[in-house]
């Protein structure tokens, strides 16, 4: 098995091509209409990718708001490369050890899928061959690419692809790995090192989907597979392993499909007429509406569309996602046949007009287009037909959970050809110098500062670099709070609640600062930061609002003297019957009562005094 | 030493710090630097390699060419124009319309080659009855008036030779004032001459070119008109085009698609998909035969009224030319200090027309006492033609005309359609 990483890293600050924030926003001032097609590049071809996705003829509206101008929009030519950006992308590759061009020339990548207006993205080699160390290994670097980012999907209706403006153009450093990661979890770490080292240039976007990566998976025996924009770091290793078992899946279904010498018939013949009184609602429902029911062939397959192998891999799933690239909601096949209202009859009526035996399969296309039913039922024969070679070169598209789905071919160089309305940049021996003299600090280096002047844990020190907290840690710290504690409410509470209650929930800075003073002028103790942090993310305005609504609030120390020989007070028996062992149920039962609201460690003091004050008074043996 | 490697070879070239790389020379970058090579790697990416002056390099085996199929994607009918037998004929001109990425230079470089355009525009082979008819290969700033004269030459023809209708794919950047100069060189028209650009160039997968063109054709067809016209997006959106006469529009944008405006009323219909909607008011196609109604005279000027433009300057500007369209302010005024040129001028015989760079709205030289004198200093006020309007059609009543009222009168009489008489508030809003 062969890994290669894409990592692709937002950087904060303006984009890329003009003057617009980088701030993703929820206001849409209108929006705008438009379709791309394919193009003729330079060498006069269009690139398979371009093609495949213009075939599916959708439109696309684009919203519009405050983070976009008619750059973004198509409608202005994109202004000179940002140079802040370029100093960042410069920088990271200085810390790979990689070759820079001496010139930049910016391109021009077709990408039609509508994510871009203009049907491309502008994208610059800025330095090759470097390398990137995790754990006693070198990794290569083939890559460092200043490029623009998409346009972000915020939905699809009746052939229309929205997409809103302020995504597009927002500045993404790509870095690429080499083939050379062996495993899932090597995978991870890589990219983990990538990321801290982006970080490390303080010019970085954050939070979820600022940094995505796209993955580059081969087996022995296999082609390459790229599972693109996965923003979950944590599930990279999971892709990595469900992508090899549906590889080693696909291995053993070629060996299977050889060995009965299946094939599939070239000709897609039209049932739509033999399928109009089935029980079957999708097919009989698109029959009523005038749609098209189409069969293709899959001479000996039969058996080897279902589950009945086992695992969560199966061909029919891979045929489905083909016909719907195509535009088509989904297909049937044989295999899950007879049922949802075929019958046995109604299958070996179809078999017998495709010409078919028992060893055989079939799978149906239904679309209210013929146009759109024949391409969907070409791509599934197409798919069906790539199976008997084993693994086709795609792109497939993450899912939840580790599973990926089938997006489109991968393109070509051919997508490739020059961003004219943009001067190249040269990258002259004194801009290099400069960045040289101030090249941020490794991840490694900042760990060891971390742990010398903070005292902070390797653990922690660890968790700060490469869960991407580290620009805040610093800042808060700057405000006078304590490392360690900024570092646990960094690295635990607050993902802590985010994963409980609120995915996102990210407390800006000035939240974090309020919350720890209040902690640190006794308003509640650390142990009760949790429950403020969660009134956060159910929606309190401010921290103040927050630890009055947690019920935190502080605890005097008289109060909590009262408290304490209150309780002792009501136990005396206990006191008297187990002397200072009645502080662990005491304990448990004072907590209740005032977690959160005075440090733990002053609250144990108070009762092992009140104890060892009761037990005197009741004249039982010193402590 | 640039000039010494063998372009479109793949080489192994070793940069000033002894780097080594390997790429296909292509031709620099027209803002390249000195020394730099630029060189296509496998990735596809271009990048700019500094090399010494004893640059070292080997060459290589081509690459094995992958061919990709991709005859799926190419959209065949999207914008196709059903075939009922009526030709239209495409002229092109260049402007981006017909341009491409030029790799030799970097620039976008127009293309007239049949071939080419057909690339561009797939659409078009099977819109059955279209004709491309190459007439020049240039950008709209090299179109002088002297062209509008060939392109109306060649509009004749085509009708003579049995096109219904004619589509001129031209620049945009003057695509105003050869429409404006076709609206009156051009006469008695039997079907409509319709001009189309494209604000991105056809090489882009969002170019407007290719739904301009197809709306263009789809008007070209159209029975009803028999005048110039232009159609270009009528939004930023795809998908709808307006209908705009030939010398009332002006591109009122740099970059956008929807930049050409008809000023001081509405155009004269839209397109939707192929069905053209027209107003009742069009200019219905003449039995014909259309003829051209030249020749021009460019001894014609346009001068744009500033503040602190000296008498001296603006009389040197009009030496030698018989006509001037002064682009005034407001109602069509200029500094009180040029009314002495502008005297003699007329006296010699030089026709001095006004119009107003306000652009929308009219002139009048009887609101202050700044125009009455202009006009008693012999200035002609064009009421609400665009100066650029004015400006043609001074260089075609020159060519009609000798004698300086002659040129007054034609000036004076609506000959394309091109005086708004009453000029209503949707306009203007």
């Amino acid at each position: 098995m062969k890994v290669g990483l894409e990592v692709h890293q937002q950087l904060a600050g303006a984009k890329l091509h003009c003057g617009c924030p980088t701030e993703l926003s929820e206001t849409v001032e209108g929006s705008i209409l438009r379709r791309l097609r394919p193009s003729v590049g330079e060498e006069h071809v269009v690139d398979a990718a371009a093609a495949f996705q213009a075939a599916r003829r959708l439109t696309y509206r684009y919203e519009l708001g405050p983070s976009n101008c008619l750059v973004e929009m198509d409608e202005e030519p994109p202004r000179p490369l940002n140079e802040e950006a370029l100093d960042a992308a410069l920088s990271v590759a200085l810390l790979l050890g990689c070759r820079l061009v001496d010139e930049i020339e910016i391109m021009r990548k077709i990408v039609v899928d509508g994510s871009n207006t203009s049907g491309f993205q502008r994208t610059a080699l800025v330095a090759v061959d470097g390398t990137v160390e995790v754990a006693g290994r070198r990794h290569a670097i083939l890559s460092v690419c200043l490029e623009e980012d998409a346009a972000r999907k915020v939905g699809e209706r009746d052939g229309e692809l929205v997409y809103r403006l302020d995504r597009l153009g927002i500045p993404l450093i790509e870095i690429a790995t080499g083939p050379d990661i062996a495993s899932g979890a090597e995978a991870k770490e890589v990219a983990q090192e990538i990321g801290a080292l982006l970080r490390a240039t303080r010019k970085v976007r954050r939070g979820i989907g600022t940094i995505r990566e796209d993955l580059n998976v081969s087996t022995e025996g296999g082609r390459r597979i790229e599972i693109k924009g996965v923003q979950e770091l944590r599930l990279i290793d999971s892709y990595v392993e469900k992508e090899v078992a549906r590889q080693e899946f696909l291995l053993g279904l070629r060996a299977e499909l050889q060995q009965r010498a299946a094939r599939v018939p070239s000709d897609v013949a039209n049932v739509t007429d033999e399928v109009a009184g089935v029980g079957h609602s999708l097919l009989s429902g698109t029959v009523r509406r005038g749609g098209i029911v189409l069969a293709v062939s899959l001479v000996g397959f039969a058996g080897l569309l279902g589950s009945k192998s086992g695992g969560e891999e199966r061909l029919g799933r891979e045929l489905a996602d083909h016909a719907r690239s195509a535009g088509v909601g989904g297909i049937v096949h044989s295999d899950e046949l007879p049922g949802h209202g075929i019958t046995e009859e109604d299958v070996a009526r179809l078999k017998a007009r495709l010409g078919l035996g028992a060893s055989d399969a079939f799978a149906l296309v239904a679309d209210s287009s013929s146009d759109r039913g024949m391409r969907a039922a070409l791509r599934v024969a197409a798919r069906a037909e790539a199976a008997l070679e084993g693994i086709p070169e795609e792109t497939r598209d993450p899912l939840p959970a580790g599973r990926t789905r089938y997006s489109r071919p991968i393109p070509g160089r051919y997508r490739m050809y020059p961003e004219t309305d943009v001067p190249p940049v040269p990258v002259t021996v004194e801009r290099i110098a400069r960045l040289r003299a101030t090249l941020p600090e490794r991840p490694g280096a900042t760990r060891h500062r971390l742990e010398g002047e903070h005292g902070l844990s390797p653990e922690l020190s660890r968790q700060l670099v490469y869960g991407g907290e580290l620009d805040r840690f610093e800042e808060l710290v700057g405000r006078a709070h304590s490392a360690v504690r900024v570092a646990r409410l960094l690295t635990q509470e607050v993902p802590e609640v985010a994963a409980a209650m609120a995915p996102g929930f990210d407390p800006p800075l000035g939240s974090l600062d309020e919350l720890l003073t209040a902690e640190e002028r006794g308003q509640f103790a650390k142990e009760g930061a949790s429950r403020v942090l969660a009134e956060l993310a159910r929606g309190a305005p401010n921290i103040e609002v927050a630890v009055a609504a947690s019920g935190l609030k502080g605890l005097g120390r008289e109060e909590l003297v009262q408290i304490v020989e209150r309780l002792v007070g009501e136990h005396v028996d206990l006191v008297r019957a187990r002397g200072g062992e009645a502080f662990s149920p005491l304990m448990g039962d004072l907590m209740k009562e005032v977690r959160g609201r005075r440090d733990g460690a002053e609250v144990a003091a108070a009762l092992r005094e009140a104890i060892r004050a009761k037990q005197e008074q009741l004249g039982g043996p010193p402590p | 030493m640039l000039r010494s490697l063998p372009m479109g070879e793949r080489i192994e070239v070793t940069d000033t710090n002894g780097c080594r790389w390997t790429g296909t020379v292509i031709p620099p970058h027209e803002l390249s630097g000195d020394r730099v090579l630029s060189l296509k790697l496998a990735s596809g990416y271009n990048v700019g390699i500094r090399i010494g002056s004893q640059v070292e390099y080997r060459r290589l085996a081509p690459s094995p060419t992958r061919r990709v199929e991709a005859q799926e994607g190419l959209p065949p009918s999207a914008t196709t124009v059903p075939d009922d037998g009526r030709t239209v004929d495409l002229l092109t001109t260049g402007g981006t319309i017909a341009s491409r990425v030029d790799y030799e230079t970097g620039g976008v470089r127009p293309v007239s080659d049949e071939k080419e355009i057909l690339e561009f525009y797939p659409e078009l082979k099977e819109s059955g009855g279209v004709r491309v008819v190459p007439v020049l290969d240039r950008l709209s700033e090299n179109i002088a008036p002297s062209d509008w004269l060939l392109l109306a030459d060649k509009v004749v023809a085509s009708f003579a030779r049995g096109a219904s209708g004619v589509v001129i794919a031209h620049g945009t950047d003057t695509l105003g004032f050869t429409a404006a100069g076709l609206s009156f060189l051009l006469a008695d028209l039997p079907g409509p001459v319709v001009l189309v650009g494209a604000q991105r160039s056809p090489d882009r997968p969002s170019s407007d070119g290719p739904s301009n063109i197809a709306a263009a054709v789809a008007v070209a067809r159209d029975r009803r008109l028999g005048e110039v016209v232009v159609v270009m997006h009528e939004t930023v959106s795809d998908g709808r085009f307006s209908v705009h006469r030939g010398c009332w529009v002006r591109k009122m944008h740099a970059s956008r698609r929807d930049a050409f405006e008809s000023l001081n009323g509405p155009p004269l219909g839209t397109v939707e998909g192929t069905s053209v909607h027209l107003l009742p008011d069009v200019r219905p196609p003449a039995r014909g035969p259309p003829r051209v109604d030249g020749p021009i005279d460019e001894r014609a000027g346009l001068l744009w009224f500033y503040p602190g433009l000296s008498p001296q300057k603006a009389a040197q500007f009009v030496d030698g030319l018989r006509g001037v369209v002064l682009a005034g302010t407001g109602l069509g005024h200029v500094s009180s200090v040029h009314t002495d040129w502008i005297r003699a001028a007329t006296k010699q015989g030089v026709v001095v027309a006004m119009t107003t760079q306000c652009l929308s709205g009219t002139v009048d030289p009887y609101v202050y006492a700044t125009g009455r004198d202009l006009l008693r200093s012999g200035v002609l006020y064009l009421d609400d033609l665009l100066p650029e309007t004015a400006y043609a059609k001074m260089a075609w009543a020159l060519g009609r005309a000798r004698a300086p009222e002659e040129v007054r009168r034609l000036l004076s009489e609506d000959r394309a359609g091109e005086f708004h008489h009453r000029r209503r508030p949707e306009a203007t809003a």
